[in-house]
């Protein structure tokens, strides 16, 4: 085979490779526009436009591109004989010159807008890659002129030689595709837990169901927390707790995952923030009932702690005497105050809502507050 | 006329002296629970040590001026008042460039000061404004633009001299399309004179989707910082508005409707998380606080050109004081910036 043969080969298969870019092109610019319902929206050399002619200016970009395709298949054979192929031909490298151009204009003015090329896939802002993929294919279309009609190879040697031009070439435009990454991306894809939205109120119900909330819900002296936020992967929750007389808070941090989140939880001094020993719970847990930190005067119920246990003498990690009247598990937290058992907590109703944070931390932080230009 | 009166509320997003409190609180919160655990670390919490130091970066103050002389500028902000040097290397900017005595009284006055000279003034922004957000109404010559629910509507008016300038960067001045220009602050409206970054193509009901995020979410993620102005902030505060809060927060800040998009995909942060934002222009770096919600910057897909192309769009809205520590220009509207999140 001489190099003349070899590069005659090579220009023949630039034809039907032509014809399916164009083709495949205008397929997913069609798609894009069904999906988002609107030419408007601006992608591509579209952006370009004054906003009255985008519309206009995308219809005829997709008709170019469907007309040449078409007329590339159309013509490749023995009804291209002469002119009418190279018309088309030479069509075909002025849409793909004039396509580069508008690249490069584009990603001048307009540096954050993707190419639009194969659209929803080419949003990827235009990169030297993607100016010289389109050089390329106006090259691969100035290198058809002239052909004679394309034969179908023999089979064997010929047809193999074909298929590894098309696998070179189509390794080329692989390498030089940015919207390649976006597609194999698309097929695995799983979102980070960083990014993923995942409800409060799955995560309260999550640790509602861990050990964790178990081991600590003693000593939790509300139904709802008084904060809750999220910061990256991790969901926090803090909620009012008294462990003998002293106010404390209960800080949850729950790993945003959908099953069996991995669940830290910390005991802190809620006027000096300082984190301490968890209290030993009592031999044989059982409901607690605690008092409402927002509830008036203490019920008497909540003296069911022990005799002592107004005088603030009696260790609250002793075994609680509970009365009968509180520990009714139907008695629910009223506007005047009362008590919960904490094993209700565990269980939230169907209609539970994302609570609303009560109030504000009942002291102030020791922490420095926010910076201010002056402190500079 | 186009009517501001729109409806805006506040939320628990917004700063303010309970935002301060709550943000520490967590900060303090978050680092017992990591730090009283043995089991495998969460993000480290307590940076109060990295805040910004004083005397390192370039401090702001903002008020009325009450009287200027060739030499000498007098800040006020309520009982208080700040006399400030000026010096032949001083430079202001009142909707231009112009000479710091020009500055009048009862103009509000951004002024930065020199790092290493306490009272010597060396930027001097007067009655500067910016409106970032959605264009809701279009009349003859004004605009009427909404910068998110927690933020009153705002009015635009283009003067013909700054006309043609603005419509190069913004050529779509429709209802739907986003603007975002800096101008000079009248009683309730802002004159507009220079585009503060160039217009995405789309209208915000047309928002390209968000290009997908595999593997683990980066530490650190370059793009555009821009400033707001403070509504309901103290002033001189040093924070940042985050494009990306918790939607799980119940505060929705969407700014049209109930449409919550964004182009950008960034981690989910809440208020009082710390970022370190490092100004990739000047070199200065710093950490913030994050004090509210950036809604209308996670609508931008625009890019930073102050020193280079910034690889993607607005990951950060600073507060003008933080802005101006940073580095930044006011009239330039933005820099070129990285944020790490989870130092």
């Amino acid at each position: 085979m001489t190099l003349g043969h070899a590069v005659l080969e090579i220009r023949e298969a630039q034809v039907p490779l032509l014809a399916a870019m164009l083709l495949g092109g205008c397929a997913a610019k069609l798609t894009r526009i069904l999906r988002v319902g609107s030419l408007d929206a601006g992608l591509g050399p579209t952006a370009l436009f004054p906003l009255r002619l985008r519309r206009p200016v995308a219809v005829a970009t997709c008709a170019v591109e469907f007309a040449c395709g078409v007329a590339l298949v159309v013509t490749a054979g023995g009804l291209g004989r002469g002119g009418a192929a190279t018309a088309v031909r030479l069509a075909t490298s002025l849409l793909f010159l004039v396509a580069t151009c508008a690249l490069i204009e584009l990603r001048t003015s307009h540096p954050e807008t993707g190419c639009g090329c194969f659209g929803e896939f080419s949003r990827t802002p235009v990169s030297g890659r993607t100016l010289a993929r389109s050089a390329f294919f106006a090259a691969a279309a100035l290198a058809t002129i002239g052909l004679p009609p394309l034969r179908a190879p023999h089979p064997g040697a010929d047809a193999a030689r074909l298929l590894g031009i098309f696998a070179i070439e189509l390794a080329v435009i692989a390498v030089l595709s940015p919207e390649l990454g976006e597609a194999l991306t698309r097929l695995g894809y799983s979102e980070p837990c960083e990014l993923r939205r995942l409800p409060a109120v799955r995560t309260l119900a999550a640790l509602r169901r861990s050990s964790q909330w178990r081991k600590r819900a003693w000593l939790i002296t509300a139904e709802v927390p008084v904060d809750m936020w999220r910061e990256l992967c991790w969901r926090y929750v803090v909620f009012p707790a008294r462990v003998g007389d002293r106010a404390t808070e209960i800080i949850f941090a729950v790993y945003l995952r959908p099953h069996r989140p991995v669940i830290h939880s910390a005991l802190v001094d809620s006027a000096s923030g300082e984190v301490l020993p968890w209290p030993v719970a009592p031999a044989k847990r059982r409901r607690v009932f605690a008092q409402l930190p927002w509830a008036g005067p203490e019920p008497a119920g909540a003296r069911g702690l022990g005799a002592d246990a107004g005088s603030g003498s009696v260790s609250p990690f002793a075994s609680p005497s509970v009365s009968g009247a509180a520990h009714r598990p139907d008695r629910r937290p009223g506007a005047g105050g009362g008590l919960i058992p904490a094993g209700m907590l565990s269980a939230p109703s169907g209609d539970y809502r994302i609570p609303k944070v009560k109030a504000e931390p009942s002291a102030p932080s020791p922490l420095d507050d926010l910076p201010f230009s002056s402190d500079l | 006329m186009l009517d501001v009166h729109g409806d805006f509320r506040c939320c628990d997003r917004c700063t303010g002296n309970a935002t301060a409190v709550r943000a520490s609180r967590r900060r303090m919160l978050k680092a017992a629970v990591f730090t009283a655990h043995d089991g495998p670390p969460g993000p480290e919490a307590d940076r109060a040590a990295d805040f910004p130091a004083p005397g390192k970066l370039p401090r702001a103050i903002t008020g009325t001026v009450r009287d200027v002389s060739p030499h000498v500028l007098v800040i006020g902000n309520g009982a208080s008042e700040t006399r400030v040097a000026l010096t032949s290397d001083a430079t202001a900017w009142r909707g231009a460039p112009l000479e710091p005595s020009g500055v009048q009284p009862g103009d509000q006055a951004v002024v930065r000061l020199h790092p290493s000279q306490r009272s010597v003034a060396d930027r001097i922004w007067a009655n500067i404004g910016r409106v970032t957000g959605v264009i809701i109404e279009r009349d003859a010559d004004s605009l009427l633009v909404d910068e998110g629910k927690t933020k009153p509507r705002q009015l635009v008016t283009i003067p013909g001299g700054a006309s043609g300038r603005i419509q190069v960067r913004f050529p779509n001045l429709e209802p739907g399309y986003l603007i975002d220009v800096i101008g000079v602050r009248r009683s309730d409206e802002l004159e507009a004179r220079i585009p503060a970054t160039s217009q995405p193509a789309y209208p915000v009901d047309q928002m390209p989707t968000p290009a997908m995020v595999t593997g683990r979410v980066p530490a650190a993620i370059s793009g555009s910082v821009t400033w707001h102005e403070p509504v309901d902030e103290p002033p001189g505060l040093l924070g940042v508005s985050y494009p990306a809060l918790d939607p799980g927060s119940g505060c929705a800040e969407d700014p049209v409707g109930s449409v919550a998009p964004q182009f950008v995909r960034m981690p989910y942060l809440a208020v009082g998380s710390v970022l370190q934002v490092s100004n990739d222009c000047t070199g200065s770096t710093c950490m913030l606080s994050v004090t509210g919600c950036a809604a209308i910057a996670r609508l931008f897909n625009d890019r930073c050109v102050t020193c280079g192309t910034s690889p993607r769009g607005r990951v950060a809205d600073l507060t003008q004081a933080s802005f101006i520590a940073l580095g930044g220009e006011l009239d330039r509207g933005c820099f070129n910036a990285t944020i790490t999140i989870g130092r």
